[in-house]
C-alpha cells in the first residue's frame, strides 16, 4: 500500500489535480435544489391522485408508480455501495480518481431506504393494496399460511383483519441499519484518509468491506424478496435476490459513467478521469448487461421448463397486454447494449458512454416497472383506463428520479471531486488498459 | 525455403542483428529509434514487462477481438441451427409437451443454453488458437536461443533483434542504428 501524500505538493507535481480541475466554486449545483423540489412536488401530486382518485385503482397505481421509482433509485445506490465494497476489498487502484462519485451516489442510500417507508406504512394502514399478502391475510389462504411466519411472525392469519407484519417490519429496519452503517462508515473513513498520516483508514475500510460484503449480499437479497418478490406472495424464485442485484450493479455503473462524463463536459477532471477509466466502467456496464441476461434467462428458463403453477403465474401476470415489456427488456436490457458495448470506441468515448448509460438507467426503470406494475391489475378482471392512469406513472417514477438527480447535482460539487488522500490515487491516475 | 538475402562468410543464412542493452531505459529509447526508423519485423526482449513498451515499439491494435467476436457469433449460430434442425426437423421428440423449435411456437427458448455455450466455446477456442496463430506460438526453436549471450535476457540484460527479412534491413545501417542507441554489444544471429 502506498503512503498517503501531502496534498499541496501533489498539485504541483500533478497538474491534473490543480484545484480548478477537481472542485467547483462554492454554491455550485443550486439547480439541484430546484430539481429536487420539482421531484418532490411530482411525488406529492402522484400521492394526491392516489388519495382523491375516484377509484381504488388510482391508489394502487400511485403506490406502484412511487414504488417503481424508489426501487430503481435504491438499486442504483446499492450498486454503488457494492462497487465501493468490492473496490476496497480488491484494493483496486484504478477507481481512486472517481471513488468520491461512488461515495456520493451511495450517500443517498439511507434516504432511498427511508423513501421505502411511506409505501410500507401506507400498505399496513390500508391493509394491502399492492402487497397481496397483507390483503389475503385477513381472509387467510393455504399458501400464505405456510409462509405467514416470514411476514407476521407468530401471529395467526385469517381472522378478518391482517395482523401487524412484525417480522417483515423488523427485517426492513435491519436493512436500514446495515445500509446506513456501511455507507456512513466507508464514507467517513474515506474522509478521514484526507488528513491521515498513513493508510490506516483505508485498511479499516477494507476490513469493514469484508464483513460488510456479506451483510450487503444478505440485506439486498432479502430486501428484494420483501419489497418486490412478495408483491405476489405465491410466487417464489431463489434467483430473485441476484436478479435485483444484477440490475442494481448495472444501473450503478451506468450512473457513474454519466456523472463522470458530465463532469468532463463541464471541464472538470481533465487528465484525472481519462478514456482509460471510461473504458473500464464501460466494461463493467457490459459485464453486468450479460450478467443480468444470464440471471434473468436462468430464472425464466427454469420456470418455463418445470411449468409449476405457482411459478408460471409470475409470467402469466406479465403476458397479454404486458408482454411487449418483456420483449422490450430482452432487447433493451441485453441484446442492444450487448452489441453496442462490444465496440471499444463506445466504451472509451464519454459522450457515447453517456448515451448508453441513459439508455441503461431507463431500461432498468422499465425492469422495475415490469416487476411492479402488472401486479396492480392482477386481482382485477377488467382494469379501468383513463388519463389519470398514465399520469400517476409519470409523476411517481419521474418525480423520484428527479429528486435523486437533484440530490446528486447538489451533492457532487459540494466537496472535492477527487479524494486527494487516497493511497491509490497515483496508481489510479496512471491507469491504462494496455489493449 | 526462399533464398536468404544475407549470408555469413561461411554461407549460413542470417536471421537478424541482435543488440544488448544494459537497462530498461536504454531498451525503451532504442525501441523508439527502431520504431521511428520504420522497421516492422523486430522485437524486444526483457526479463520483466516494461511499461508502455508497446507504445515505444509502435504496436497497432490486434485484430484478435474481431476474430473472437466472429468466432463467438459463428458458434452461437451453429449451435442454434444444429438444435433447430435436429429437434425441430430431423428427429422431433416430444418432451414434457414442450414445442419443437420454431419461433412461432416458442420452442427456440429451449435452445438458448446450448446456443450460449457454443458461442462461449467457439469464442474461447478462437481466442486461444487465434492468439497462438498471431504470435507464432508454439515453436520448438528460435534462432536467438543459439546465442549464449541471449540467455541473460531472462536474467539482467535487455535485447533488441531486428530480422534480416525486414524491408528496411541493411547490414551496416541497421548495425549503426543500434550502435547509436547505446547498445552494449551487437551480434549477428544465424538462422
Amino acid at each position: 500500500m502506498s503512503q498517503a501524500v501531502n496534498s499541496t505538493s501533489l498539485a504541483s507535481r500533478f497538474p491534473q489535480l490543480r484545484e480548478q480541475n477537481i472542485s467547483f466554486a462554492p454554491g455550485a449545483g443550486g439547480m439541484g435544489i430546484g430539481l429536487a423540489v420539482i421531484g418532490a412536488i411530482m411525488v406529492a401530486a402522484c400521492a394526491a391522485i392516489g388519495w382523491v382518485g375516484p377509484n381504488d385503482i388510482h391508489a394502487r397505481q400511485a403506490l406502484a408508480a412511487y414504488h417503481v421509482g424508489v426501487m430503481s433509485v435504491l438499486a442504483m445506490c446499492l450498486g454503488s455501495l457494492f462497487f465501493l465494497l468490492v473496490f476496497h476489498l480488491t484494493q483496486a487502484g484504478w477507481v481512486a480518481p472517481f471513488r468520491r462519485q461512488l461515495e456520493n451516489v451511495a450517500s443517498f442510500l439511507p434516504i432511498a431506504y427511508l423513501m421505502v417507508w411511506p409505501t410500507i406504512i401506507a400498505e399496513i394502514a390500508v391493509g394491502g393494496r399492492m402487497f397481496r399478502w397483507l390483503a389475503d391475510a385477513a381472509t387467510g389462504d393455504p399458501l400464505l399460511g405456510r409462509k405467514s411466519f416470514f411476514f407476521f411472525g407468530g401471529s395467526e392469519i385469517g381472522h378478518g383483519h391482517a395482523p401487524f407484519p412484525i417480522f417483515f417490519v423488523i427485517r426492513a429496519v435491519l436493512y436500514g441499519l446495515v445500509w446506513t452503517l456501511l455507507t456512513r462508515r466507508l464514507i467517513s473513513l474515506s474522509r478521514e484518509q484526507e488528513t491521515a498520516v498513513d493508510a490506516t483508514p483505508f485498511a479499516k475500510a477494507r476490513f469493514t468491506s469484508a464483513w460488510g460484503m456479506l451483510l450487503f449480499a444478505l440485506s439486498t437479497a432479502f430486501a428484494a424478496f420483501d419489497w418486490l418478490m412478495s408483491l405476489d406472495y405465491k410466487f417464489f424464485s431463489t434467483m430473485w435476490g441476484v436478479y435485483y442485484f444484477a440490475g442494481s450493479a448495472f444501473s450503478a455503473a451506468a450512473l457513474i459513467a454519466i456523472i463522470l462524463a458530465v463532469l468532463r463536459l463541464r471541464g472538470k477532471l481533465e487528465g484525472t478521469v481519462t478514456g482509460e477509466h471510461f473504458h473500464d466502467i464501460g466494461k463493467l456496464l457490459f459485464s453486468f448487461t450479460v450478467f443480468w441476461a444470464y440471471i434473468s434467462f436462468s430464472q425464466y428458463f427454469l420456470i418455463w421448463y418445470s411449468n409449476i403453477p405457482e411459478e408460471t403465474a409470475f409470467f402469466l401476470h406479465r403476458s397479454g397486454k404486458w408482454s411487449w415489456l418483456g420483449v422490450a427488456l430482452m432487447f433493451g436490457h441485453f441484446i442492444i447494449p450487448f452489441v453496442v458495448l462490444l465496440f471499444r470506441e463506445v466504451k472509451r468515448n464519454p459522450r457515447l458512454l453517456t448515451l448508453v448509460g441513459i439508455w441503461a438507467i431507463a431500461i432498468h426503470v422499465l425492469d422495475m416497472y415490469w416487476i411492479v406494475r402488472p401486479m396492480v391489475y392482477s386481482a382485477l378482471p377488467d382494469p379501468p383506463h383513463g388519463p389519470l392512469v398514465g399520469l400517476t406513472d409519470v409523476l411517481g417514477i419521474v418525480g423520484v428520479l428527479l429528486f435523486f438527480a437533484g440530490y446528486l447535482i447538489k451533492k457532487i460539487p459540494s466537496g472535492n471531486l477527487v479524494g486527494l488522500g487516497d493511497p491509490y490515487l497515483l496508481e489510479g491516475l496512471e491507469h491504462k488498459n494496455y489493449v | 525455403m526462399a533464398t536468404p538475402m544475407y549470408v555469413t562468410e561461411s554461407g549460413e543464412a542470417i536471421h537478424g542483428i541482435m543488440a544488448e542493452f544494459a537497462n530498461p531505459a536504454d531498451l525503451y529509447h532504442a525501441a523508439e529509434k527502431v520504431r521511428d526508423a520504420g522497421y516492422s519485423k523486430w522485437d524486444t526482449y526483457s526479463p520483466f514487462p516494461v511499461h508502455d513498451m508497446e507504445e515505444a515499439m509502435g504496436f497497432g491494435r490486434t485484430i484478435l477481438p474481431l476474430l473472437v467476436a466472429i468466432g463467438g457469433f459463428t458458434g452461437a449460430s451453429l449451435g442454434f441451427l444444429m438444435q433447430w434442425w435436429m429437434s425441430g426437423i430431423d428427429y422431433q421428440l416430444l418432451v414434457q409437451g414442450k414445442p419443437f423449435g420454431s419461433f412461432s411456437d416458442g420452442g427456440w427458448q429451449a435452445f438458448i443454453p446450448i446456443t450460449f455455450e457454443c458461442g462461449i466455446l467457439f469464442a474461447a477456442f478462437t481466442s486461444l488458437i487465434g492468439m497462438l496463430a498471431l504470435n507464432g506460438l508454439p515453436r520448438w526453436h528460435h534462432p536467438l536461443m543459439k546465442k549464449e549471450r541471449f540467455l541473460s535476457s531472462s536474467d539482467d540484460k535487455f535485447f533488441v533483434c531486428i530480422e534480416a527479412s525486414d524491408r528496411n534491413f541493411h547490414p551496416e545501417r541497421t548495425r549503426a542504428l543500434l550502435e547509436g542507441a547505446r547498445a552494449t554489444s551487437i551480434e549477428l544471429v544465424e538462422e
